[in-house]
């Protein structure tokens, strides 16, 4: 990384020497800034990985080798945001005897940053998630449950900004409508909030209000429909200002993040990266001050 | 002085640069699987161990006995462990019931498809019971009209399946139609009949739409799980056989 670091410059002199005028090449590499966000969603509490008898998953998943990876790639990047997109709960017996305590110390060991709420995140009830709150040491993040006439309206917080490198990060959490999915007796008094609007309220509060460089969407929405409920594609082309929604619920394996336009007519990125821990999610972001290299638009590489 | 004046100009170039805000210029999207070619990370090891040590513990504690193997692939319209579902279900839940309401269920009907795993021949432990029933459904009481119960019976025989039944309940398949007799009473047009079941079916699981519109619904609180496991942990030696609850003496005949 270094030397590569060191050639560039070098290169940069020359072009200085040769050329005598500034060249766009030299500076991008000085002015140039790298964020990565690494995510999971519906892990389920499979802490343990599947079994080498197990049909479907033989071998895969496990917090432990996900733990490694995380490592390596902050080594790689120290401006990495880790997310979760919920379900954190919910699938081996380790839920059913700990009640999610292992799923969140191990998450923040990994230093997870925020995770937004699943439906089966209340399986114990709201009780039952502030009882496990204090072994998370990241963010719960819910823009559309209003928990304001329950016990979890202080430690859950629509949205959180990160700064990484100087870039401003808006990250806010979206959860899917509980009714008929989720016994009421467990999320209580918990109010579901229009997804739609409220992204649109977040992303311009994130966007226009906080100057957000990077505007993420933490979704336990679903990442598509046949029927017209609202989904993570659906989010994407009918708001602006939010650069990457990151999904859950569906479960959906996708070969590569999906590109959606937006109302705006920009592009934006969806991703979910199906179940249980068997993959890292990972997006690269790359910011330059260069006003000509800005000028030439984002490309995107998937 | 070459050197130097290079210097200027990329001071220069940086502090013109700075005041300017860092614009998106490239995103790269990849995921990474989580396989056996990475390695686990020690000091998770290390925390996961004493926990999953006392799942392990827990999950092969030995909870009752089975001196036969029990499939849901068994018989043609009954199974001897769906047989054995509905009827521990029923006989835990219905005094839960009584307790709440002063009545009685009438019987209890699951799905065959919620039968997850088949117990062998020997020891049962908390393991058979996960394997069993991994789901956290809920045992729910439907009360349902006599209509109600029609269109569940001909759901039966349309399905043509061993969906689990508790044994309150007698049907036949016959050239004729059906014979049916609930605690050995014909059905009573005038009555409602009160149902066992799962919360997930209550709501319209494997089409069993006759639930979904009841007189009445009562929540029992209690996993179908904890159920099984509790009538495993009160129970030395599970007896269950066929007993031709729900039959077809169509085929029988010919």
């Amino acid at each position: 990384m270094k030397r590569r670091n060191f050639i560039q410059k070098s290169t940069a002199a020359t072009a200085f020497l040769t050329l005598g005028g500034l060249s766009l090449q030299s500076f991008a590499s000085k002015n140039s800034k790298h964020i990565t966000i690494l995510h999971t969603n519906d892990v389920h509490s499979h802490i343990d990985p599947f079994p080498s008898t197990d049909s479907r998953y033989a071998n895969m998943g496990g917090v432990a080798r996900r733990a490694t990876l995380v490592e390596a790639i902050r080594k790689e990047n120290p401006n990495t945001l880790l997310l979760d997109a919920g379900d954190i709960f919910q699938g081996t017996p380790y839920f059913n005897f700990y009640g999610g305590e292992l799923e969140f110390k191990l998450m923040s060991m990994m230093k997870y940053d925020a995770a937004t709420i699943g439906n089966h995140d209340f399986d114990n009830g709201i009780d039952g998630l502030l009882a496990q709150l204090p072994h998370a040491q990241f963010d719960f993040l819910s823009a559309n449950y209003d928990f304001k006439n329950t016990v979890l309206n202080t430690p859950i917080k629509p949205y959180k900004i990160f700064i990484k490198d100087g870039i401003k990060i808006g990250v806010f959490g979206l959860g899917i409508e509980l009714k008929g999915l989720v016994d009421p007796k467990m999320y209580k008094e918990t109010i579901y909030l229009n997804p739609l609007e409220i992204a649109q309220d977040m992303s311009r509060i994130l966007k226009d209000d906080e100057k957000c460089d990077l505007v993420i969407c933490l979704s336990h929405l679903g990442y598509h429909y046949k029927s017209d409920k609202i989904s993570d594609l659906a989010l994407a082309s009918k708001t602006k200002n939010i650069d990457l929604i990151i999904g859950g619920h569906t479960h959906t394996f996708l070969p590569k993040p999906t590109i959606v336009k937006n109302s705006a007519g920009e592009n934006v990125l969806v991703n979910q990266v199906g179940c249980y821990g068997l993959n890292l999610g990972r997006i690269d972001f790359y910011f330059d001050s260069d006003k000509n290299l800005a000028s030439k638009g984002k490309s995107i590489i998937v | 002085m070459k050197k130097f004046i290079i210097s200027v100009i990329i001071l220069t170039a940086l502090f013109s640069c700075k005041i300017k805000p860092p614009q998106l210029i490239r995103i790269e999207g990849k995921q990474t699987a989580i396989n056996e070619t990475i390695a686990a990370d020690k000091t998770f090891e290390n925390t996961i161990k004493p926990y999953r040590e006392k799942v392990e513990k827990e999950m092969t504690t030995v909870i009752s006995y089975t001196p036969k193997d029990l499939y849901r692939t068994d018989g043609d319209l009954e199974s001897s462990l769906g047989n054995l579902m509905a009827d521990l279900c029923y006989k835990r839940a219905n005094p839960v019931f009584n307790s709440r309401t002063g009545k009685n269920i009438d019987f209890a009907l699951f799905n065959y498809g919620g039968i997850r795993a088949g117990i062998s021949q020997g020891n049962i432990t908390n393991e058979s019971a996960f394997n069993l029933m991994p789901f956290e459904n809920s045992l729910v009481v439907v009360e349902l009209t006599s209509e109600k119960i029609k269109e569940l019976v001909n759901y039966l025989i349309e399905e043509n399946k061993a969906h689990p039944l508790s044994k309150q309940l007698n049907l036949a398949v016959t050239e004729k139609g059906y014979d049916l007799k609930i605690n050995d009473a014909a059905l009573d047009n005038a009555k409602n009949y009160f149902v066992l079941t799962s919360d997930y079916l209550q709501t319209g699981g494997d089409n069993m739409n006759f639930f979904k519109d009841p007189v009445t619904v009562h929540k029992l609180d209690y996993k179908v799980r904890n159920a099984i496991i509790d009538y495993f942990k009160e129970t030395d030696t599970i007896e269950i056989s066929l007993d031709g609850r729900f039959r077809n003496e169509k085929t029988l005949k010919n």
